[in-house]
C-alpha cells in the first residue's frame, strides 16, 4: 500500500537517523575494527528483532498486541534443544522450532477469540505460562537437567550463523511485496480502525484477528529459528528476557500506531535497525554494559513518548467529534 | 462474583497445601504449633505484596496498569542499601527511600497523563529502565546493611508487618472508600472523557494515583529488606505478575471501573498460599513429579490471570 504522509515522514527521519548513527559509529571505531565488518554483522544480529517485529506489526495493525513473543521463542528454543539432545536430523529440529512458534501464536489468537479477553491480558498471562512450559519441558525431556542445553554440533547453527542474512533479506522482500499487493494487511488496518465497521460490512472479524496472529506466527517462527541457532546453549530460565520490549520499541519507532489502524512494515524494519545501531554506538563509545539497559529503556520511552505526545492533539480532536 | 467464593477457595487451598506439605505430626499441640508458624510466616511473607496490591487495585480502577512495581521496589531497596548500616539509617535512608518511591511513581504518572503514553507501554518501559538503574547502582554485588541497623529487622516480623498493612490498607483504604477520590477514580476508569467534562482534573488524579503506587512500593521495599536482610539488582523480578494476578482474582476489572480492596487482600492471600504451598510441597514433588514444582507456578499464574479476568468480565458484561 502507499504510505500515508506521516508514515513517509517517519521513514525518512529514521533513514536519516540510521545514516547519522552509522557515521558516528564509523568515527568512533578504534584501531583494529573495520566499518565493513560492523555493517556485515548488523544484518544477522538484528534479524530476530526485525522478523519478530514484522509479525508484531501485523498484530498491532489490528489494535491487539502480543507480549508473549519472548516466551514463545523460549518454548521453541527448548523444543529445538530437546531435539538436538536426542540427535534429531537438523532439518527436523529447525522445522519443529519454527512450527512450535507458529502454533503458540495461533493458540494466543484462539484464546483471545474464545474468551473475549483483551489480547494484552491473554499474552501477559502467556508470558508467564509459556516460560513455565519451557522449563517443565526441559526438566521432563532432559534427564538431570542442569539449567542449559549446550549445542556443540555446528550443523545445528547453520540458519543463525551462516544463512541469517540471506533468510532476513528473502523474508523482508517477500513481506514488503506482500504488504504492497495483498488485501489481508489492509483488512487488519481496517479492523484496527473500527472493528464495528468491519463487522457491519460483512467481514468475519474473528478470522481477521486469527489471520493476523497466524501470519505473525510465521514471522516469529523464522525469528525464533535464527535466535535459537545463534546461541551456544539454550537456557530456558534466562533466554530472551526483555526481547518483547525491543520488538515493541522497533514497531512503535517505525510509526505504527500502538492502538492499531496505521503503520507500515518498512517503518518497523528501519526502527529495528535504529535501535540496533544505537546500542552498537554505545558499545563503540565505551559505555559500560550496566548502562546499556538504562539507555535502551530511555531511548524507547523517549521515542514512544514523542510519538504519543505528537498524536495528543489528534486524540483530543477525536474526542470532540 | 459472589462474595463467599474467595474465602471458601482460600480455605480449600490452605487445607490442600497443608495436607500436601505437612510433616507427620502426632499430637494436637504439635499441629497448633505448626499452623501458628504457618500463618505468621504467611502474613510476614505477604506483607509487601499486600501493600502493592492495595495500590494496584486503585491503579486498575483508573483503567491503567503498573508493570514497573517490582523494579520500583528493587530500586528503592538498592538505594537504601547504599547507606551505611548504622543508627543514622532510620532518618537518612528511609526518608530518602520513600521520597525516591514517590518520584518514581510520579514519573510513571507524568508519562501516562501528560505525555499520553498508554499505561502498559509506559510502565513496561520504566520497568526496564528502573531495573537497569538497579544494575548501575549495585552491579553484581549483593548488599546487606539492613542487618546492622538496630531494630530494623523487627519491621519484617509478624506483629509490625500486620500493623503496617492494617494501618495502610485499613485506615488508608477506608478513607479512600468514603472519599470523593474513589468516585472520581472510578469515573476516570469508566470513561475518562466524560470525567474530564465533569470537571475532574483527570491528569492530576492519575499523577496522584501513580505517585501513591510509588510510595506503597517504597513501603514494600522497607518490609522486604527488613525481612530479607539483603538486596541484589535482580531481586523480586516477576513480582508484578503475582500482584496483578492477585488483584484480578480479587474481582477488580482490568479495564477499570470496578474493584474492591478486600477482594484484592483475598487475592494476595490465595497467591501467597500457592507460593508457600508449592515450596512446601517440593519434598512430595521430588518423589512424584518429573520436574521441579517451582516451574508449575508460572503455569498456574498464567492460568489464574486468564481465569480471573474471564470470571470478572462475565460478571460485569461490557455496556455499550
Amino acid at each position: 500500500m502507499m504510505l500515508t504522509s506521516s508514515l513517509r515522514q517517519r521513514a525518512v527521519l529514521l533513514l536519516i537517523g540510521n545514516f547519522l548513527l552509522l557515521l558516528l559509529i564509523s568515527l568512533s571505531i578504534q584501531q583494529g575494527g573495520s566499518f565493513g565488518e560492523v555493517l556485515a554483522r548488523s544484518g544477522p544480529n538484528v534479524a530476530p528483532v526485525v522478523l519478530a517485529g514484522l509479525g508484531l506489526t501485523g498484530i498491532i495493525f489490528t489494535g491487539a498486541i502480543d507480549l508473549s513473543i519472548s516466551s514463545i521463542i523460549v518454548v521453541s528454543g527448548t523444543v529445538f534443544g530437546l531435539l538436538v539432545h536426542r540427535e534429531a536430523p537438523p532439518w527436523f529440529a529447525f522445522a519443529s522450532c519454527a512450527a512450535c512458534a507458529w502454533a503458540l501464536s495461533n493458540v494466543n489468537a484462539w484464546a483471545v477469540r474464545t474468551l473475549g479477553i483483551p489480547a494484552i491480558i491473554v499474552t501477559l498471562a502467556g508470558l508467564a505460562f509459556y516460560r513455565g512450559l519451557a522449563l517443565i519441558l526441559a526438566d521432563v525431556g532432559v534427564p538431570d537437567f542442569t539449567g542449559n542445553i549446550a549445542i556443540h554440533n555446528e550443523a545445528y547453527h547453520l540458519p543463525g550463523k551462516v544463512y541469517a542474512g540471506w533468510i532476513l533479506a528473502g523474508i523482508l522482500a517477500a513481506a514488503l511485496i506482500w504488504e504492497r499487493f495483498s488485501e489481508i494487511p489492509k483488512r487488519w488496518l481496517a479492523f484496527g480502525n473500527s472493528p464495528e465497521a468491519c463487522r457491519l460490512s460483512g467481514l468475519h472479524t474473528g478470522r481477521i484477528l486469527q489471520s493476523a496472529f497466524s501470519a505473525s506466527g510465521v514471522f516469529l517462527g523464522f525469528a525464533a529459528l535464527i535466535y535459537v541457532t545463534r546461541v551456544q546453549s539454550i537456557e530456558p530460565a534466562r533466554m530472551a528476557l526483555g526481547f518483547e520490549l525491543q520488538v515493541i520499541g522497533a514497531v512503535i519507532l517505525g510509526g505504527t500506531h500502538i492502538f492499531g489502524g496505521e503503520g507500515s512494515y518498512l517503518g518497523t524494519v528501519l526502527g529495528a535497525f535504529f535501535l540496533y545501531f544505537t546500542s552498537e554506538l554505545l558499545v563503540y563509545a565505551g559505555v559500560s554494559a550496566y548502562f546499556q539497559e538504562v539507555i535502551t529503556g530511555t531511548v524507547i520511552l523517549a521515542v514512544i513518548g514523542l510519538d504519543c505526545g505528537l498524536q495528543r492533539e489528534r486524540k483530543l480532536l477525536d474526542e470532540l467529534s | 462474583m459472589k462474595f463467599w467464593i474467595l474465602p471458601t477457595f482460600l480455605c480449600v487451598e490452605i487445607a490442600f497445601f497443608v495436607w500436601l506439605g505437612a510433616p507427620q505430626l502426632g499430637s494436637t499441640g504439635a499441629w497448633v504449633q505448626y499452623l501458628h508458624t504457618y500463618f505468621t510466616d504467611l502474613m510476614a511473607q505477604s506483607a509487601p505484596m499486600l501493600l502493592l496490591a492495595g495500590g494496584m487495585t486503585v491503579v486498575l480502577l483508573t483503567g491503567g496498569i503498573d508493570l514497573s512495581i517490582a523494579s520500583m521496589v528493587a530500586l528503592v531497596a538498592s538505594i537504601m542499601a547504599l547507606f551505611p548500616g548504622n543508627s543514622h539509617f532510620w532518618w537518612t535512608a528511609i526518608p530518602t527511600g520513600l521520597t525516591v518511591g514517590i518520584l518514581l511513581g510520579l514519573t510513571n504518572g507524568l508519562l501516562i497523563s501528560k505525555v499520553n503514553i498508554p499505561p502498559i507501554i509506559a510502565t513496561l518501559g520504566t520497568m526496564i529502565l528502573y531495573r537497569g538503574l538497579c544494575f548501575v547502582l549495585l552491579g553484581d554485588r549483593e548488599l546487606s546493611p539492613f542487618l546492622e541497623v538496630t531494630h530494623y529487622d523487627s519491621l519484617g516480623q509478624f506483629a509490625s508487618s500486620l500493623l503496617l498493612v492494617a494501618g495502610v490498607l485499613g485506615a488508608g483504604g477506608s478513607w479512600f472508600w468514603l472519599s470523593r477520590w474513589r468516585r472520581e477514580t472510578l469515573m476516570i476508569g469508566g470513561n475518562p472523557v466524560a470525567a474530564r467534562y465533569a470537571g475532574i482534573p483527570v491528569n492530576w488524579r492519575l499523577c496522584q494515583v501513580y505517585a501513591m503506587m510509588g510510595l506503597l512500593a517504597a513501603l514494600a521495599a522497607v518490609c522486604f529488606t527488613a525481612r530479607n536482610g539483603s538486596v541484589s539488582a535482580s531481586s523480586l523480578s516477576g513480582l508484578e505478575l503475582h500482584v496483578i494476578v492477585a488483584v484480578v482474582l480479587g474481582g477488580t476489572r482490568v479495564q477499570g471501573g470496578t474493584g474492591t480492596l478486600i477482594g484484592s487482600v483475598f487475592g494476595v492471600l490465595i497467591i501467597a498460599v500457592l507460593d508457600e504451598g508449592l515450596r512446601g510441597a517440593s519434598g512430595w514433588a521430588d518423589r512424584h513429579l518429573p520436574f521441579k514444582i517451582g516451574h508449575l507456578e508460572f503455569i498456574l499464574l498464567g492460568l489464574l490471570l486468564v481465569v480471573g479476568v474471564w470470571l470478572t468480565s462475565r460478571s460485569h458484561p461490557r455496556r455499550h
